[in-house]
């Protein structure tokens, strides 16, 4: 993993929180931009995941491999099925949820920072 | 289980026999909660029975056993029917037991366990939420249960979705 990706991962993560946590304050439903908006996010996640398999393969990086790539499929898994449960719901708590995933991953690829520098 | 659910009227208006739906609202929520819940412990417990069992067999069919719980709990209380009503109360009342039982356990005979689960120090590693997310979905499914059948007496009227502090009329502020 990389440092300057890290922060843009998490930053996306906190722009997609914050965009839903507005939505919520105001009463409103998930919109389609959004779910646009959570695929951005998990592009990004994608790359944070290709950068680091490559960083792995070429420069014998020791990381608890299993751990890393099970929180690795968490963080992937987590926003998709969210963005599809959230849409579904017309209240304001379809924003509820899509913030709780975007936080959610957004935790998740922190941990995924510690896990890649603790070994 | 066919037919009409007693004390019914066969043919009369059956207002909300089922209940209103779990996985709406609020539930909405509920189930993402229990399904980010349900991943992490799905992780765990793959991780761990993958890598290390033989360490702590103990703490680790826990983890596996509590995962399978979070699933099921998940799956329950999205589909919300009649059945899945009856699932949804066993098992997320297991994890309230679960959560105090073994938390409690972990705190005061640690070696039981050799090493943590979700559950251990009251699902301290995980914020607390596997112990205050059962006890949220009891009330959940309390409050959502179905009427019309015991307390048919007083038709109250159908609690409906709080309108905004603007009111119905309100005209959506960002009409584009």
């Amino acid at each position: 993993m990389v440092l300057p990706l890290l922060i843009v991962v998490l930053l996306a993560c906190a722009v997609l929180a914050g965009w839903a946590l507005w939505f919520v304050v105001q009463d409103r439903a998930v919109v389609l931009r959004q779910l646009f908006g959570a695929a951005v996010v998990e592009a990004l996640v994608v790359v944070q995941a290709v950068v680091a398999g490559v960083l792995m393969a070429t420069q014998d990086h020791p990381v608890d491999g299993p751990l890393f790539w099970g929180y690795v499929a968490t963080a992937l898994v987590v926003l998709p099925v969210a963005a599809i449960w959230a849409f579904a719901e017309r209240t304001k708590w379809s924003s509820v949820v899509l913030a709780v995933a975007a936080l959610t991953v957004g935790f998740l690829v922190w941990r995924l920072w510690q896990i890649w520098g603790a070994a | 289980m066919s037919g009409t659910a007693p004390g019914t009227v066969p043919g009369g208006p059956t207002p909300d026999r089922t209940g209103r739906r779990t996985g709406s609202g609020f539930g909405r929520l509920l189930v993402t909660v229990y399904g980010i819940l349900a991943f992490a412990a799905i992780g765990r417990s793959s991780y761990e029975l993958a890598t290390k069992f033989t360490e702590a067999p103990v703490a680790y069919s826990l983890s596996t056993l509590s995962a399978v719980v979070y699933v099921l709990a998940t799956v329950a209380l999205a589909k919300g029917g009649p059945r899945w009503r009856v699932v949804a109360w066993v098992t997320v009342g297991f994890e309230a037991v679960g959560v105090l039982a073994v938390g409690a356990a972990s705190v005061t005979s640690p070696d039981v366990f050799g090493e943590t689960t979700v559950w251990s120090g009251f699902g301290q590693g995980y914020g607390y939420v596997p112990l205050v997310l059962p006890f949220v979905g009891l009330w959940w499914l309390w409050r959502t249960r179905p009427r019309g059948t015991r307390d048919a007496a007083p038709t109250t009227p159908e609690p409906t979705e709080p309108t905004g502090p603007l009111g119905p009329a309100a005209p959506d502020p960002e009409v584009r």
